[in-house]
């Protein structure tokens, strides 16, 4: 065992004395491999931690809600169903909600406005998300004065913020009164948005929402797990759309790394061939070559992984920020919990160094098999 | 709703194309090597000076040295592979686990077992390789390729298994999962391995793998228990397999209904799946590997190799089994479980 | 070390300080955790009493903002090139007629 280690130290101590020798080329390599891990690197991390914060938070979401659809769009809802629902047996409780958009053309950005359950509002005051506050500096006691889609300003009292950290799922949220909220949107008497349920036994959460599909025949019934799923979905297909536009960047750094392992100098194989001459065998060649690589791409690997890993939980993502936010105005400022996940990790190592592995292996026999006789002449 | 439902909308998944790509890699270097095999295995001749030998013989150097890379991949894709099914399971309603995951197609077991034989095929050519490196003269070109001719058509065929399954994979069906198929009551190989009985089959398990460790010892002295030992090892891996499933799995989840041999990946039971896999395809690998190796001892060239590598072999094997074996009693030990 | 003076004792070194900061993101993830996961679970009790459905991620549009409680089908309804859950959305431009005003 022993030997065999000191055969591989030996090998190392050359590889790298012949890595030295080629500075530049060797660190620009390097340069450029951490770089695409750095990137991949981060996507995967950003995109598993949201889709991870969605998973945990939103599993706190109604259990059922239920849309009325009218030509295939979202439609009011009559609070009369409620009374329906509450007779259906299984369902432990049923509540209309109250919620709508608000598009505040002075900042050009949308609120969404509502109706909280789980406290009461005075008329004429609200509380606001905290990435509001921040956008249109407001704070308690100041108030906002918002024109209604019908043509008419509303003025609010500002009775508080929600907490900061809660914005990664409450920055834009308006909480108002329901006498405000109906008078604001003109939104009709006796209608809702949407109806939640919530269900006495979780496992018939399947068994109830189709018996509200027959009692009400033109509803949309959204269950929490269809909520969840469609989270994963999302950001796991995000993550895959973004990983297909690296690829060509992949691909780009695989032509890199062929070409700097075979793009031979005079020089080097004048190297492969005295050492050839002095009695290497092909198969050690191939091993300096293989360090040569295996030590770049573990470096790169390592450096990247922990720079992402920087970017990601404690700059909040900043080189993506501009991405995610598109043309909104609004935006969370949010910290993420880290979640590292080695099915990520090793994705990302599938994705790079296995590529640049394959890639490199013909430029490297090519290398190795070089007679000493041809290059000594 | 987000990400609606079609075939093929898996593919985009991020570990499901690492995956692919590899696949589609490994698929293209083996076949490349396979058909150099071919070439091999009819005009290898070592006692020719030509041009052709010549070329002949640097060009092995290449097609061992991408069968290497591919044939580790290959061992880790699995890993990976199993790993995605684990958390891939929270898309699919009523999936809890990999089974659900692996059930929502048809392809999804066969393209696991593929990959499993794949994995053991390759220990046994990447064991067939180191062994041809010590001879000088290249003693085991001939059955190496032959082995290799044999393992494109798997490594093709589980390619495609696995991209079947991938494109086939709708988050919107309806999945059974473990509890549904690792049950006495069903039919099949899952149902009626759940259905055997606890007790006896943990003394199968420590029977079979003890006699693995005996036998990897015994062979310091008579090396000639090799012929035993692969066949053993392959018997070994079936027992603890049933074991896994309807005795071991048991204590992990303190329930003694519960069957799965995949819950047990999963973090809530602290990876202790991995503790008992990992040794268990290793232990079998080697093993499995032990007996065509040792064959060659004759050989004059590998006569100084081969039987201290055949020895490490069994060593690290049987060293495995009993990793293996101590997982398993620790398992037993800290459940609160009690069959008796 | 007896020959710590040679290269490979360096780069191994280096690799190891490199597998270490790797380390380090997973004790700094852990030490983070305890107020990370209660800022989470305000999160959590949030969502809960308010019955919110989705992350407030994207406001651009409301299918972005709410996708789960989205209509069916509302790609580019609110407004061209916006950020859009569609497959097709990566690949098709916005359309030409709208927003010419601004």
């Amino acid at each position: 065992m022993n030997r065999t280690i000191e055969r591989q130290r030996y090998l190392i101590d050359f590889t790298i004395a012949s890595l030295a020798r080629r500075r530049g080329r060797n660190l620009g390599l390097f340069a450029v491999y951490t770089l695409l891990v750095f990137v991949l690197a981060s996507a995967s991390l950003l995109g598993y931690g949201l889709r991870k914060e969605a998973r945990t938070v939103l599993a706190a979401s109604p259990e059922i809600l239920v849309q009325h659809l009218l030509a295939g769009r979202h439609d009011l809802i009559p609070e009369s169903h409620l009374a329906a629902l509450r007779d259906i047996r299984g369902i432990a409780a049923a509540e209309g909600r109250l919620w709508g958009y608000y598009y505040d053309a002075g900042m050009r950005a949308n609120y969404t406005l509502m109706v909280p359950s789980d406290r009461t509002i005075e008329p004429g005051t609200a509380i606001i998300g905290s990435a509001i506050a921040r956008l249109r500096n407001l704070g308690e006691g100041d108030a906002v004065h918002f024109l209604s889609p019908k043509a008419k300003m509303f003025r609010f009292g500002i009775a508080g913020t929600l907490p900061s950290e809660s914005e990664l799922v409450a920055a834009d949220v308006v909480l108002v009164s329901e006498a405000d909220f109906r008078a604001f949107f003109g939104f009709p008497a006796g209608m809702v948005t949407d109806i939640a349920v919530s269900v006495r036994n979780p496992k018939e959460v399947a068994t109830v929402s189709a018996k509200i599909s027959r009692l009400i025949v033109d509803a949309r019934v959204v269950t929490r797990d269809d909520i969840l799923r469609s989270y994963e979905s999302l950001f796991d297909w995000r993550q895959g759309m973004i990983t297909v536009l690296l690829a060509g960047a992949v691909l780009a750094f695989v032509i890199l790394a062929w070409d700097k392992a075979a793009g031979l100098s005079a020089e080097e194989r004048r190297e492969i061939g005295i050492l050839k001459a002095i009695g290497w065998e092909t198969s050690d060649v191939i091993a300096v070559k293989f360090w040569e690589g295996g030590l770049v791409s573990l470096g790169a690997f390592l450096v990247a992984y922990t720079l992402a890993y920087l970017h990601v939980f404690h700059f909040g993502g900043a080189l993506f920020a501009p991405a995610l936010k598109g043309w909104a105005t609004l935006y969370p400022d949010f910290r993420m919990v880290p979640e590292i996940s080695g099915q990520q990790i090793a994705t990302i190592f599938f994705l790079t160094v296995v590529p640049y592995t394959l890639a490199t292996i013909v430029p490297v026999w090519r290398a190795a098999i070089i007679d000493p006789d041809t290059v000594m002449r | 709703m987000g990400g609606s439902s079609g075939a093929g909308e898996m593919l985009f998944h991020p570990t499901v194309m690492a995956l692919l790509l590899w696949s589609f890699a490994a698929v293209g270097a083996t076949a490349a090597a396979a058909a150099f095999a071919w070439t091999i295995i009819r005009e290898w001749n070592p006692a020719s000076g030509s041009a052709r030998q010549l070329e002949l013989e640097r060009r092995t150097y290449l097609i061992a040295t991408l069968m290497v890379a591919v044939l580790v991949g290959e061992a880790v894709s699995l890993l990976l592979f199993v790993f995605n099914a684990d958390s891939m399971a929270v898309m699919f309603v009523g999936a809890m686990c990999a089974v659900g995951t692996l059930n929502a197609s048809p392809y999804g077991f066969p393209a696991l077992v593929a990959k499993i034989v794949v994995f053991f095929l390759a220990v046994v050519w990447l064991a067939f390789n180191r062994a041809d490196n010590h001879g000088w003269d290249y003693p085991l070109i001939r059955p190496k390729y032959r082995l290799l001719l044999a393992i494109f058509p798997v490594v093709a065929g589980s390619a495609a298994l696995q991209l079947a399954y991938f494109a086939d994979l709708r988050a919107d069906v309806l999945v059974s999962c473990c509890s549904k198929l690792f049950v006495p009551e069903q039919k099949g190989v899952a149902a009626h391995a759940s259905g055997l009985p606890a007790m006896p089959s943990l003394a199968a398990f420590y029977v079979a793998t003890a006699a693995c460790v005996a036998m990897g010892w015994g062979m310091r002295r008579r090396p000639g228990l090799a012929v035993a030992y692969s066949p053993l090892a392959a018997a070994a891996f079936v027992v603890a397999m049933a074991a896994v499933v309807s005795v071991l799995s048991t204590y992990v989840y303190e329930q003694p209904h519960h069957h799965c041999p995949f819950c047990i990946l999963k973090p809530e039971y602290g990876y202790v799946g991995y503790a008992l896999y990992v040794p268990l395809f290793l232990g079998t690998g080697l093993g499995l590997a032990v007996w065509p190796i040792n064959r060659y001892r004759a050989i004059p060239s590998l006569a100084e190799a081969v039987p201290p590598m055949v020895a490490r072999m069994a060593a690290v094997s049987a060293g495995s089994f009993l990793v293996l074996i101590a997982v398993g009693t620790a398992i037993v030990a800290v459940s609160n479980l009690r069959y008796l | 070390m007896r020959t710590s003076g040679r290269p490979s004792s360096k780069v191994i070194a280096l690799l190891v300080a490199g597998g270490v900061s790797c380390l380090a993101t997973l004790v700094d993830s852990t030490v983070r955790r305890d107020t990370d996961l209660a800022s989470r679970q305000s999160r959590a009790a949030l969502v809960a009493s308010l019955g919110l459905t989705d992350l407030s991620l994207f406001t651009e549009a409301r299918y972005t903002r709410h996708p789960a409680m989205a209509d069916l089908h509302s790609a580019f309804q609110d407004h061209p090139a916006a950020w859009d859950h569609f497959p097709t959305a990566a690949w098709v431009g916005p359309p030409q007629w709208g927003n010419q005003g601004e």
